[in-house]
């Protein structure tokens, strides 16, 4: 068998080129470090601009309520009065109602005190229109 | 012991009542913590000793009117850029006083100009004050009985009882 | 009279109408996104860009005759998708877009506890159908669901104490200087992965997986009903997105003027919206024991530590807002 005519179908000699066959990601962008780095600074910045404007929120809230704590005096003194007129218009209007009942006496207390014992709405209001309760009992609601 | 309600005629309440809208007041607050300060902490510290709306209503009085005098002051020295301050707090949704500090700024030079009057710094309003009254201290503001006699000590001989504790087992 | 009308029937319509709306033109958007980036055209021959399409698939929907499985639990069956858009639609009421129309003091945890709910209309669904592929879908859809809110409930927290209230609008006002994502943009970051999977949007859509599951837990809803739970999923990605808004990219510091508030509110909500769709359009499904290691290896750890580290920090730097 002295060398058949028949060519095989060889590589080159000396082989084929050397090809790419590695996974080839190519760099770009910022390295993983820097990027690291980049996030930790955004980071501390907006907790420093987070907490500075959060110390300020807090002044601000003092002085809102430095405001109320201004008014309350004035607030409460003038409820005070708004309750005991209630309470007198009431009692006059219980005198009226309950003249016919013998041995009634106008104004007694439910309580074993005579100590102040803040009247409930629903007492100041018993013989008022049922909005002005509604009013006074929802009309300003600061929260729900 | 059913006791009447004892409430005061119409006519001892009557009071000039301020009527100006919340706006105004908070617009005005600060300044006014500053010059009612004198009736405003005596009426509290009597409504805080007496536990009583009934027994402060002098005191009120005087808060009401320390307020009303306060009032006019304004209107008659600076009614213009106050005006334009609280119509500026009433634009925000919760009166909100950061949203007008130019307005602020501007009614607060006026008060000072015309009034002598300075704006507290901030949290001399929340400081803890002392109040010097003539009012006596009340005595027993709540109406409490006098307390039961304590039970008399024992005279006789004690001794440990007979067959030991009764919580033997559960003696913690 | 007319007060009660206006109550009742006209305030909820304004807010119900606009929220439909946007759910229908966002049904529309998706296929139009999904289309150029596949290069396809999406809809484009009912109305002017298409413009018209969801209205037309929305009419033949309900059209079309609404199967009742004869072995299903009917009224169940029924209740649930109802449950599912009444839950989607009611969410919406306590946020600020730019007031509440319902302004509770601790709208988070209102909007939390409506959304765990919305877990039952699946449940039931599922369950009412009397179908195996159905059950099975609808157990995935929910276990799926509650995994994701334990994170999704720990990273809020992360944020009420930043910015010092479970009120929606006390974040609008600890924005007013800058975004929260700025500081928290790692939570941001799971925040918007949890949502994803919260509504059970690609790359967490198992309950849709067509191949594997037959389409998850409403293989048996057709016509109004089926339309009534596609809805309530639009509705809840808008409202996902919307929360995401208000929670991390500020929606009151308005540029030039408050009145454009709910403009640049809606705007990050659609451009957040867009992100969902490109994600949709991008990534394939993840595996079942994937999504779930995701939430509880990787995720509830780094949440939890993030608690710690800032319930630690303002307290360590005074920065703590005010607490009323």
């Amino acid at each position: 068998m002295a060398g058949s005519k028949v060519k095989q179908d060889m590589p080159p000699p000396g082989g084929y080129a050397p090809f790419d066959y590695k996974r080839n990601l190519p760099k770009r962008g910022f390295s993983g470090y820097s990027m690291f780095g980049f996030g930790i600074a955004i980071m501390a910045f907006g907790y420093w601009r987070l907490f500075k404007w959060n110390r300020e929120r807090r002044r601000l809230l003092i002085e809102e309520l430095e405001a109320r704590i201004a008014l309350m005096p004035l607030m409460q003194a003038e409820n005070d009065r708004r309750t005991l007129r209630m309470l007198r218009e009431n009692l006059e209007e219980e005198a009226i109602i309950m003249k016919d009942v013998p041995g009634w006496k106008v104004g007694e207390t439910v309580f074993h005190t005579d100590r102040w014992v803040t009247p409930l709405s629903e007492e100041l209001f018993n013989l008022r229109p049922r909005e002005e309760l509604l009013h006074k009992r929802f009309g300003f609601v600061w929260y729900t | 012991m059913p006791t009447t309600l004892e409430v005061p005629t119409l006519q001892e309440l009557k009071v000039d009542e301020i009527s100006v809208s919340s706006a105004v007041l908070k617009a005005a607050a600060h300044h006014y913590g500053c010059q009612c300060d004198k009736p405003n902490k005596e009426f509290m510290l009597c409504r805080w000793e007496e536990k009583d709306p009934r027994k402060c209503l002098q005191e009120g009085r005087k808060v009401n009117e320390c307020a009303l005098n306060f009032f006019r002051q304004i209107k008659g020295n600076c009614a213009e850029s106050f005006t334009e301050y609280w119509t500026c707090l009433d634009y925000s949704k919760s009166a909100e006083l950061r949203r007008c500090r130019k307005q602020q700024q501007a009614f607060d030079s006026c008060v000072l100009d015309k009034l002598g009057w300075e704006r507290p710094e901030l949290g001399d309003l929340s400081k803890v004050t002392k109040v010097s009254t003539s009012r006596p201290l009340p005595e027993n503001p709540y109406h409490s009985r006098p307390r039961p006699e304590p039970n008399p000590p024992i005279e006789a001989k004690l001794e440990p009882a007979k067959h030991g504790s009764r919580l033997f087992f559960w003696n913690w | 009279m007319l007060p009660t009308i206006m109550n009742y029937i006209i305030n909820p319509l304004a807010l119900i109408i606009p929220i439909l709306l946007a759910v229908a033109l966002l049904t529309l958007l998706e296929r139009k996104i999904i289309g150029y980036m596949q290069l396809r055209k999406g809809p484009n021959i009912v109305g002017p860009y298409g413009l018209l399409q969801p209205i037309a698939d929305g009419l033949k929907l309900f059209v079309k005759e609404p199967i009742l499985p004869s072995t299903s639990s009917q009224i169940l069956f029924i209740l649930s998708p109802m449950l599912a858009l009444t839950l989607a639609l009611t969410l919406w009421a306590p946020l600020p877009l730019p007031s509440p129309a319902a302004d509770l003091n601790l709208n988070i945890l209102f909007i939390l506890a409506l959304s765990s709910l919305t877990v039952y209309s699946l449940l039931g669904s599922g369950w009412a159908s009397n179908s195996k592929y159905a059950l099975i879908g609808a157990l995935r859809a929910v276990a799926q669901t509650i995994s994701y809110e334990v994170t999704l409930g720990l990273l809020l927290l992360c944020i009420i104490i930043l910015s010092g209230g479970f009120n929606l609008e006390t974040f609008n006002v600890t924005q007013e200087n800058m975004w929260l994502i700025l500081p928290s943009w790692p939570l941001a970051a799971m925040w918007y992965v949890s949502t994803l999977a919260e509504t059970n949007r690609s790359p967490f859509d198992l309950t849709e997986g067509e191949s594997e599951l037959v389409s998850g837990f409403n293989v048996e809803y057709a016509g109004g009903p089926f339309a009534l739970f596609f809805l309530a999923e639009y509705a809840n990605i808008l409202l996902m997105n919307t929360l995401s808004v208000i929670l991390f990219l500020g929606s009151s510091n308005t540029l030039f003027s408050p009145e454009l508030m709910t403009t640049n509110l809606m705007t990050k909500t659609a451009l957040l919206s867009i992100l969902f769709l490109w994600v949709r359009a991008s990534y394939p499904r993840f595996r079942y024991d994937q999504l779930m290691h995701l939430t509880w290896k990787s995720f509830l750890p780094l949440t939890l530590a993030m608690v710690i580290w800032h319930l630690a920090l303002p307290i360590a730097l005074t920065g703590l807002p005010p607490q009323l």
